[in-house]
């Protein structure tokens, strides 16, 4: 077997759970399934793309590829950028959605239902606004370096490791170490108690918008730089994004990585074995063998 | 008699826009008493302390803290405002450890400040201050209200409110409990107290209001009520003084 699934796996995976960081925190503390997450993950990857290309436009010295890596700083500078674009996005879908629900106390089958009517305006915009054509942050080529023990992999891919590792250690420990985190959690845990404590629920749920869809941001830059960009990037990992979210147990952080990596390796896995059309179906059976035989996930708290 | 800290004027609240559970209330408590709030099971005692902390929507009426309007400020601003508020139930963390419980109750405070004000909580309940690492879920019933009631005093509040603290204790964590909400007014901070525990209630209290079925049915000096066999029977499911059973 070769061992080439392992990077395979563990790009896959960054990229499942830095989306599923994102939905175990909306999930704990907004208590619906928000099916729009994935097109945040699209939506950040167009606007960098957007970003970086104007960028670009304006200087040309700024796509000259920084070696090793294949792009230039127009990437980086747009996507710190785009993080803060895709934030406002979120922001801004649920001052105009979900808080109107929020505010009515709409039962929560209703605010699914608005996140998949979200999810596809979202989409939709996209095509409209980029084409379905796939689109690249760059051009450039990378010879893939090799690691050891049959392991290869490019600088970009192992530059987009170390940058999820360093997200998701972030928000780790923000979430344990800082009082919006502690706020976090105790809103997850029982709002109407996190408000007599002094904590300002509704800018809890603002915080958790903006890193929620900052983390979905950078994995779909993520996945744009090391795949390619398409309006169904993100719609396409919806299933691996919920399955991570609830096998890492819903509301834990590291989980959700762990879990993220985990179903990326066993869909690497699965395409060497048996068969590239058999990716997709790893996330369902994991989802379904999680529910059905642990259904608090590895990290998740007994209710 | 003293301005009144705390007050409401024809309070409606309920959880249902056109179900008033609270039916109009006017209420007053002065600095530095401590107000009993007593009445039979479902007579609307719990959601008029939340109506007033915040959590159940106020149909009509108003309600005032130290002279300012706070009919419409949100929770959490309440609480900034001073006026510090213990559920009956669910009224701590029970993910979070007792330490993080007391971080998120000296949020307010200038940072600097904070790490004095939870060395004088521990103080205050040495109890918590053995282990600040175990889950608040973890803890016996007392010390989950010792530590609910040290997250409600962590901001120094002039007044607090409490909903039956001592429920599902067993009687010698009562009488502690009891003991604390004494020298907590004691202290100065004006206590609201709804209780079913009528005698141990009554025996602290300096005012008792009778709650039955969303308004105040009876207002009186505790040993009036105490003594008064007609209103132990009808409201407090009480006869010749004894207390009825816990709810
Ligand atoms: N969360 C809730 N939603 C709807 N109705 C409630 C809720 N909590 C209490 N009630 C109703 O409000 C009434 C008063 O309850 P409550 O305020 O808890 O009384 P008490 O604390 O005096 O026993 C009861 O009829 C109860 O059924
Ligand atoms: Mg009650």
């Amino acid at each position: 077997m070769n061992p080439q699934f392992i990077m395979d796996g563990l790009i896959a995976g960054a990229i499942i759970g830095l989306g599923a960081v994102g939905v175990t925190l909306t999930y704990s503390i907004l208590r619906f399934s928000n099916f729009a997450h994935g097109e945040l993950l699209s939506w950040g990857a167009y606007l960098a793309l957007a970003v970086a290309g104007a960028l670009g436009f304006l200087s040309a010295g700024l796509t000259k590829p920084i070696a090793p890596f294949s792009f230039g700083w127009a990437l980086p500078i747009s996507a710190v950028i785009a993080i803060g674009l895709t934030g406002l996005l979120a922001l801004a879908v649920d001052a105009l959605l979900f808080s109107s629900f929020r505010r009515r106390g709409s039962a929560i089958i209703i605010m699914v239902m608005a996140s998949f009517g979200a999810s596809l305006a979202l989409r939709s915009l996209l095509e409209f606004l980029f084409t379905s054509k796939p689109a690249y942050f760059t051009k450039a080529l990378q010879i893939a370096m090799k690691l050891g023990g049959g392991l290869r992999a490019t600088p970009d891919q192992l530059l987009m490791l170390g940058v999820a590792l360093v997200a998701v250690v972030t928000v780790h420990l923000l979430m344990t170490r800082t009082d919006i985190g502690r706020a976090m959690r105790a809103v997850s845990e029982n709002p109407a108690l996190a408000s007599i404590a002094g904590i300002d629920v509704r800018r809890v749920i603002r915080t958790v918008w903006f890193l929620g869809a900052a983390l979905a941001c950078v994995a779909g830059i993520m996945s744009g730089l090391l795949i390619q960009i398409r309006p169904y990037l993100g719609h396409d990992l919806l299933l691996p994004l919920f399955a991570a979210a609830i096998l890492g147990g819903i509301g834990s952080v590291p989980g959700a990585m762990l879990a993220g990596l985990i179903i990326g390796l066993c869909e690497a896995l699965a395409v060497q074995a048996v068969g590239a059309e058999w990716r997709a179906a790893v996330s369902f059976v994991i989802l379904i063998a999680v529910l059905l035989v642990r259904p608090r996930g590895l990290f998740g708290k007994a209710s | 008699m003293t301005a009144p800290i705390l007050s409401t004027h024809g309070l409606v609240a309920g959880y249902e826009p056109d179900l008033p559970i609270v039916r109009g209330i006017d209420f007053s408590v002065s600095s530095g008493e401590l107000v009993v709030l007593l009445g039979p099971n479902g007579a609307g005692k719990s959601t008029f302390v939340k109506a007033i902390a915040g959590l159940v929507p106020i149909h009509a009426g108003t309600m005032m803290l130290n002279g300012r309007d706070i009919t419409h400020v949100s929770p959490h601003r309440k609480v900034a405002e001073g006026l510090a508020f213990v559920p009956q139930t669910e009224n701590v963390f029970a993910t979070m450890t007792i330490l993080e419980n007391l971080q998120i109750a000296v949020a307010h405070l200038p940072k600097a400040k904070r790490g004095a004000a939870i060395e004088a909580l521990f103080a205050r309940f040495p109890d918590l201050a053995a282990r600040p690492s175990r889950l608040a879920g973890a803890l016996s019933g007392g010390q989950r209200q010792m530590l609910a009631v040290a997250r409600a005093l962590a901001l120094d509040p002039p007044v607090i409110i409490l909903d039956e603290p001592s429920a599902g204790l067993s009687p010698k964590i009562v009488s502690e409990v009891f003991d604390m909400l004494k020298a907590i007014n004691a202290g100065g901070v004006t206590v609201l107290l709804v209780e079913q525990n009528v005698k141990a209630a009554l025996a602290i209290a300096s005012r008792a209001v009778i709650l039955a079925e969303g308004r105040i049915a009876h207002e009186g000096l505790p040993e009036e009520l105490a003594s008064d066999p007609l209103v132990g029977k009808i409201y407090l499911g009480t006869a010749h003084g004894h207390q009825g059973a816990p709810a």
